[in-house]
């Protein structure tokens, strides 16, 4: 045998044996609690944090507002709230937030949207090793459960857009007379809100056998692909679209201004999201429908979660399943409560009681499959 | 008449291969080969134009650009808001808000030359960072807010037509003439052939390079904020992705109408032909009902094809 074989067998098998030790002291370190700070009592004046993508959209910074009209509700400043960007990273979003942890030595409460999926499990594990609090949003995976943590992973909301997308899809159609083509100009087509939307349009397609939907297609949430796309079909579909199903509202924009070009003025669309442009349209009658998710009260309700379980003002591990993981409200606009949606959300931020955490939420979340 | 020698057959390839695609497109669905699908897909071809014209002189002078999503979101940010500030339509005081704009762009564009030329930074990496300053300077400016600019006056650019095509198409096709005329009878134009062809040459011969390479970044940065008043005019609305998407389309345009990355060979033609071909096979896919996960993959083969087609690599040495 070769010394360079002898010596590689013999470091392996150092590096398994050391392994093994290590692994015997995590384990023991598990069974003594307090060790590792999971079972550290209510914590005094944590540090808060919201963990999100970026600033370059109406949406986060709806989140961001809510999440700062919350702290100043306990007496902090604006700026105490902490903002980490992830800038559509996971990997920074996870180091963002351990150093954060590390920063305030596990002692804060932090809300995150953790960008995809499998990237909540090593977020929360992280917060939860150091005795710090958090409540998720929009992404984890279906097998990932507050209640499996103790009360350290606070909650987790997300929005069920399908119901909301068959509702406007209906407005859609009833606009349509119940007949004649549609076309749908999709979000990223991986992402589930874009897959919900559509998959809600369906679903009230299913009441209206004379709707055919011609088309589907992803605009990638953005208005200049959404404007080149629906110029598309129009030359493919033609006269026959009656009718266009957006997965958001920037999309519609986009649509807009292709139909515009075309001199087409009435064309009877719907959106998503309740962005203020889009509601401002709902009342010049060029959008017939969008939904709006109160990103303001979704960001401060969050941030609330956390820092009130951090803070022992409730105990998370106490609350039904329903407290820990519940869908977000929905507020379908159209055009005959838009203007009294814009009075009460838009001209004047609503005040929120940030300690009534589950009177908006629609209910506990459910999977299918 | 030219004889049909490989070297001819190499130049007028990009032309061959958008009037092979138009034609496999109109066989599929008649309805492709119409003046108005040919105004849509001019339309959403106008503002990637402008960029690809931009980048072109950049790649003829043998360097690369890649600030131009940074600088049409931030130009068309600046052109909406100074729109708006100096009333808010062009048959007023708003349309001085047009040559600000392309002033702003210049001395962007200018910027970036300045820092990759006297810090000696590689023009990849020093036109990057300018980028991502410029997309951070228009979400500082937003906050995420859309500006919306809604002038009919301005807007005409998209709902006034002559000869069934939208003016934006016009201004875009002066655009092009512009460069076309810089590129061939200035003396500017001919130096970034010099400096692309062989800098050392040019340098030799007497051409002060960093003054070519300044101004060519700078006039770059002209053309990407006419392209930024163009995306403004097609949707109505400037914000922080503005310039989203333009470095991909701009720079596989240039790319497939035959301008080479070495340096050198090709010009605003080739641009036109390169964006023409990107626009007819985006549009295409839809209008022949290809299924939307397999546009990306055939948009990235075509590009292939197209570029193995139009570019004469056995003239060169190396491939980098």
């Amino acid at each position: 045998m070769s010394t360079f074989i002898k010596d590689f067998i013999e470091r392996e098998t150092i590096s398994r044996r050391n392994f093994i030790l290590t692994s015997a002291v995590g384990m023991g370190a598990m069974l003594i609690p307090g060790l590792d700070g999971s079972a550290r009592a209510a914590l005094k004046d944590p540090a808060i944090a919201w963990s999100y993508r970026d600033r370059a959209s109406a949406y986060w910074n709806s989140i961001v507002s809510g999440g700062e009209a919350f702290v100043e509700s306990i007496g902090k400043q604006k700026g105490e709230l902490v903002s980490l960007i992830n800038e559509g990273s996971s990997e920074k979003s996870l180091a963002d937030i351990k150093a954060f942890i590390a920063k305030n030595n596990g002692n804060c409460a932090i809300a995150a949207d953790c960008n995809d999926s499998p990237n909540a499990r090593p977020v929360v594990e992280a917060v939860k090793t150091a005795g710090a609090y958090v409540s998720t949003i929009w992404n984890k995976t279906d097998d990932l459960h507050p209640w499996d943590f103790g009360d350290n992973y606070v909650s987790h909301m997300t929005w069920s857009d399908v119901e909301p997308a068959a509702q406007t899809a209906k407005i859609l159609f009833e606009a349509m007379g119940g007949e004649g083509g549609v076309v749908h100009l999709g979000g990223i087509a991986a992402n589930n809100p874009a897959i919900e939307r559509l998959a809600g349009l369906k679903k009230a397609a299913e009441d209206y056998p004379k709707i055919e939907i011609l088309d589907a297609q992803p605009a990638d949430w953005d208005t200049q692909k959404g404007a080149a796309l629906m110029s598309s079909f129009l030359t493919r579909y033609g006269d026959k679209i009656k009718g266009v199903h957006c997965a958001n509202d920037n999309i519609a924009y986009g649509v807009i201004e292709a139909l515009r070009a075309e001199g087409i003025e009435d064309m009877p669309i719907v959106a998503y999201d309740g962005n203020p442009d889009a509601v401002k349209l709902v009342m010049e009658g060029k959008l017939l429908a969008t939904v709006f998710t109160n990103p303001h009260w979704g960001g401060g309700i969050s941030a609330a979660l956390a820092y009130y379980a951090a803070t022992g003002a409730f105990k998370p591990s106490e609350e039904p399943n329903e407290h820990r993981e519940f869908y977000g409200p929905t507020i379908l606009i159209s055009q005959k409560d838009a203007a009294d949606f814009k009075a009460k959300y838009m001209d004047e931020t609503p005040k929120y009681d940030w300690k009534d955490f589950w009177s908006p939420t629609r209910g506990q979340i459910k999977y299918s499959g | 008449m030219a004889s049909v020698s490989r070297e001819n057959l190499i130049k007028w390839a990009p032309l061959l291969v958008l009037v092979a695609l138009v034609i496999l497109f109109t066989a599929i669905n008649p309805t492709f080969f119409s003046v108005r699908n040919f105004s849509r897909i001019a339309v959403s071809s106008a503002p990637a134009l402008m960029v690809a014209i931009g980048v072109t002189f950049i790649i003829v002078m043998g360097s690369i650009d890649l600030s131009m999503e940074g600088t049409v979101t931030l130009t068309a940010v600046l052109f909406a808001y100074l729109f708006v500030a100096l009333g808010g339509t062009l048959a007023g005081l708003g349309s001085l808000a047009i040559p600000i704009t392309l002033v702003i762009g210049a001395v962007i564009g200018a910027i970036n030359g300045l820092v990759h030329v006297k810090l000696r930074i590689p023009s990849f990496m020093a036109s990057l960072a300018m980028g991502f300053i410029g997309t951070g300077a228009g979400i500082l400016l937003t906050g995420g807010d859309i500006v919306k600019v809604s002038d009919p006056v301005f807007r005409g650019l998209l709902t006034l037509r002559f000869l069934g095509f939208p003016m934006m198409v016009y201004v875009a096709v002066l655009g092009l003439l512009v460069a076309w005329f810089i590129q061939r009878y200035t003396i500017l134009g001919r130096n970034f052939y010099a400096v692309g062809g062989g800098e050392d040459l040019a340098h030799a011969s007497g051409v002060n390079v960093a003054r070519v390479r300044i101004l060519g970044f700078g006039l770059a940065g002209a053309f990407y904020a006419l392209a930024a008043i163009l995306v403004v005019g097609r949707i109505g609305q400037a914000e922080s992705i503005s310039g989203a998407n333009f470095m991909f389309v701009s720079i596989t345009s240039v790319v497939v109408g035959g301008v080479a990355l070495w340096g050198g060979i090709g010009g605003v033609w080739n641009a036109l032909i390169g964006v023409l071909i990107v626009g007819v096979i985006n549009n295409g896919m839809v209008v022949i009902g290809l299924p939307d996960f397999m546009q990306q993959g055939v948009l990235g083969a075509l590009v292939i094809l197209s570029v193995v087609l139009s570019t004469d690599r056995f003239s060169t040495a190396f491939v980098k």
